[in-house]
């Protein structure tokens, strides 16, 4: 399916900053899944734009903008070929050994209910790792009400696990915090999922992978209770949202900051497969 | 377009991409048998000149020893060998006349004045400043070509075909060569990235015009990894894997573009660049670079075949 993607964030400050910094991981990379046919990020103001890596290999574009800054617009845009896998994510780049994985962060700490409910899944599926994240996946989506206003970005794993309630973010801490307790590698992808209700959304999409032996990063959305498919474009990894997240910033001077983002995910031209 | 005309497109580009990778090769052996051997080192040239083409075995059927001679009456002349230099442009021209009405002009003309003045030429009779006019009348009909492509040609199906052809036969000739020099240089597995030859792999990076290019680049001295580096990963290099499969993605997407229907070929030619870009070169030495490379090339004569199902016949 070919997928295109425009997400456009935009500050507004009411008195202008003297700097800013903006820290950007909004450029997928291809893997045997998905394809990035075009992309490119930009800046409305003049700005250093310097592109490079993170320690997961996620692309990252570092943007220096010396003011006063009144306005600062960012759109990232490109098109991208994605395949259903059936889950199975291959040929990313993998810059960490999977011990990594297993450490929990402060987001993704595993509370004792969140791991009493991962061991009793694990036990249903008799110690099958692989059934066990596919019930586990199920489960929260089943259980957890999905609520925007429910949680903010600090919201850890055991909070939201304990109010049943959260966005995509939490949903995919939930699934990571149970993932590491029974001892799979879990780590967090931020992305974008194409929905077929509408084009327009607020914010991205965000899940888990869970590296089970044999088969490797598999990829489980528990916000909507499936593995993930060629509607859903990965763009980062990382230990938990903090070090996934699209947009992180900084700036000197300026208050009253306005936030803005629009994120828009079609279905590009349509094309035959054969 | 007739499956037919996207046929002799994309294999008229194959051959005159061929016959240039062959006169570049055919150069740097000459320039390397020239050398004092202390400088060059022990291993024949001429043996790995006819081991990069692929045709070691159709050589040995036709001769006994692998001498200067024999190598070039077999590379550049042999009417035997489909692959010699000579064959590869009447192929070329073969091909070229069939589909006259979907090249241009000067895309024609290049290639038949080169028919015109290499057929006649006596191989046996060649000095080595003969052969070097020669080589050097090869690869300029090459440039030439390619140039009257780029410049000349309308941006529809006939030149994304007549494209595509190019580069995956540039991708294939890049990766055998690197096979086999790493081979003749690195004979024992635990000489990796130990002492290294400058001459030799100057003479490789000098084959594919990448000597000067590489210092840029780099900006230290050769060293076998970074040589791998430069001919495999890095998209600057206009002749590496990951540049020729940029190209080759970027022409079959206009294609499955246009023909509102995509297949296997850009399901693999998209695989492979993903695995290029995701690739890094400590990792390929660790897991072999001969391993990688013969993936490779297994995997860019698979699209090769994926094309042919899907388009050419």
């Amino acid at each position: 399916m070919r997928i295109r993607i425009r997400h456009e964030t935009s500050y507004a400050y009411a008195s202008p900053a003297r700097s800013a910094l903006q820290f950007l991981r909004l450029m997928p990379r291809s893997s045997d899944g998905q394809f990035v046919r075009r992309w490119r990020v930009e800046v409305d103001v003049d700005a250093r734009l310097d592109r490079s890596m993170d320690a997961y290999g996620n692309i990252t574009h570092l943007i220096f903008i010396d003011g006063p800054i009144e306005r600062l617009h960012i759109v990232a845009e490109g098109d991208v070929h994605t395949r259903d896998m059936g889950g199975v994510v291959s040929g990313t780049l993998e810059r960490l050994p999977l011990a990594f994985y297993l450490r929990g962060t402060a987001l993704t700490h595993a509370s004792e209910p969140i791991r009493l409910f991962a061991r009793r899944h694990l036990t249903a599926e008799g110690g099958d790792v692989l059934a066990a994240m596919h019930a586990l996946n199920s489960s929260l989506f089943q259980d957890m009400a999905f609520d925007v206003s429910a949680t903010s970005a600090s919201t850890t794993a055991s909070e939201a696990f304990a109010r049943k309630e959260g966005v995509c973010q939490d949903f995919a801490h939930i699934l990571i915090a149970a993932a590491r307790s029974i001892g799979a590698p879990a780590r967090y992808v931020s992305g974008y999922f194409m929905r077929t209700d509408r084009d327009d959304q607020e914010a991205g999409h965000a899940w888990a992978e869970v590296h089970v032996d044999g088969l490797g990063w598999i990829g489980f959305d528990p916000a909507h209770g499936m593995c993930i498919t060629d509607q859903h474009v990965r763009v980062a990894v990382g230990a938990d949202y903090c070090d996934a997240a699209p947009v992180r910033g900084a700036q000197v001077g300026g208050y009253d900051e306005q936030l803005g983002v629009n994120i828009a995910v079609t279905q590009g031209q349509q094309i035959v497969e054969g | 377009m007739l499956s037919r005309m996207a046929d002799s497109l994309y294999w008229l580009s194959r051959y005159v991409e061929r016959a240039d990778n062959l006169a570049r090769i055919l150069d740097t052996a000459q320039r390397m048998a020239g050398l004092p051997s202390n400088y060059a080192g022990s291993t024949n040239e001429w043996e790995s000149v006819i081991s990069t083409a692929a045709s070691t075995a159709a050589f040995s059927a036709q001769f006994d020893e692998v001498t200067r001679a024999n190598v070039l009456h077999f590379i550049v002349g042999s009417q035997a060998n489909p692959s010699s230099i000579l064959s590869c442009i009447a192929t070329a021209r073969n091909n070229a006349r069939s589909v006259r009405t979907a090249i241009t002009s000067e895309m024609w003309e290049t290639l038949n004045d080169a028919w015109n003045e290499t057929r006649t030429a006596d191989v046996r009779a060649m000095s080595p400043s003969d052969l070097s006019r020669f080589l050097a009348m090869v690869k300029e009909m090459s440039l030439r070509f390619d140039g009257a492509a780029y410049r000349t040609m309308l941006r529809t199906d006939h030149f994304w075909f007549q494209r595509l052809g190019t580069y995956i036969e540039r991708a294939d000739n890049m990766a055998r060569l690197l096979d086999v020099k790493y081979h003749v240089l690195l004979p024992r597995q635990e000489l990796v990235g130990g002492s290294l030859d400058y001459f030799q792999w100057a003479s490789l990076l000098r084959s594919v015009n990448a000597l000067t290019s590489f210092h840029w680049v780099y900006r230290e001295s050769l060293q076998p990894w970074l040589v791998a580096d430069f001919l495999i990963l890095r998209s600057e290099q206009p002749r590496s894997l990951v540049s020729c499969y940029k190209e080759i993605n970027e022409y079959l997407d206009q294609i499955s573009d246009a023909y509102g229907r995509q297949g296997a070929s850009q399901r693999r030619a998209r695989a492979t660049l993903a695995r290029l870009g995701n690739a890094n070169i400590d990792r390929i030495f660790q897991a072999g670079l001969h391993e990688f490379l013969e993936e490779f090339i297994a995997d860019n004569n698979e699209l090769g075949r994926n094309i042919s199902q899907q388009y050419l016949s």
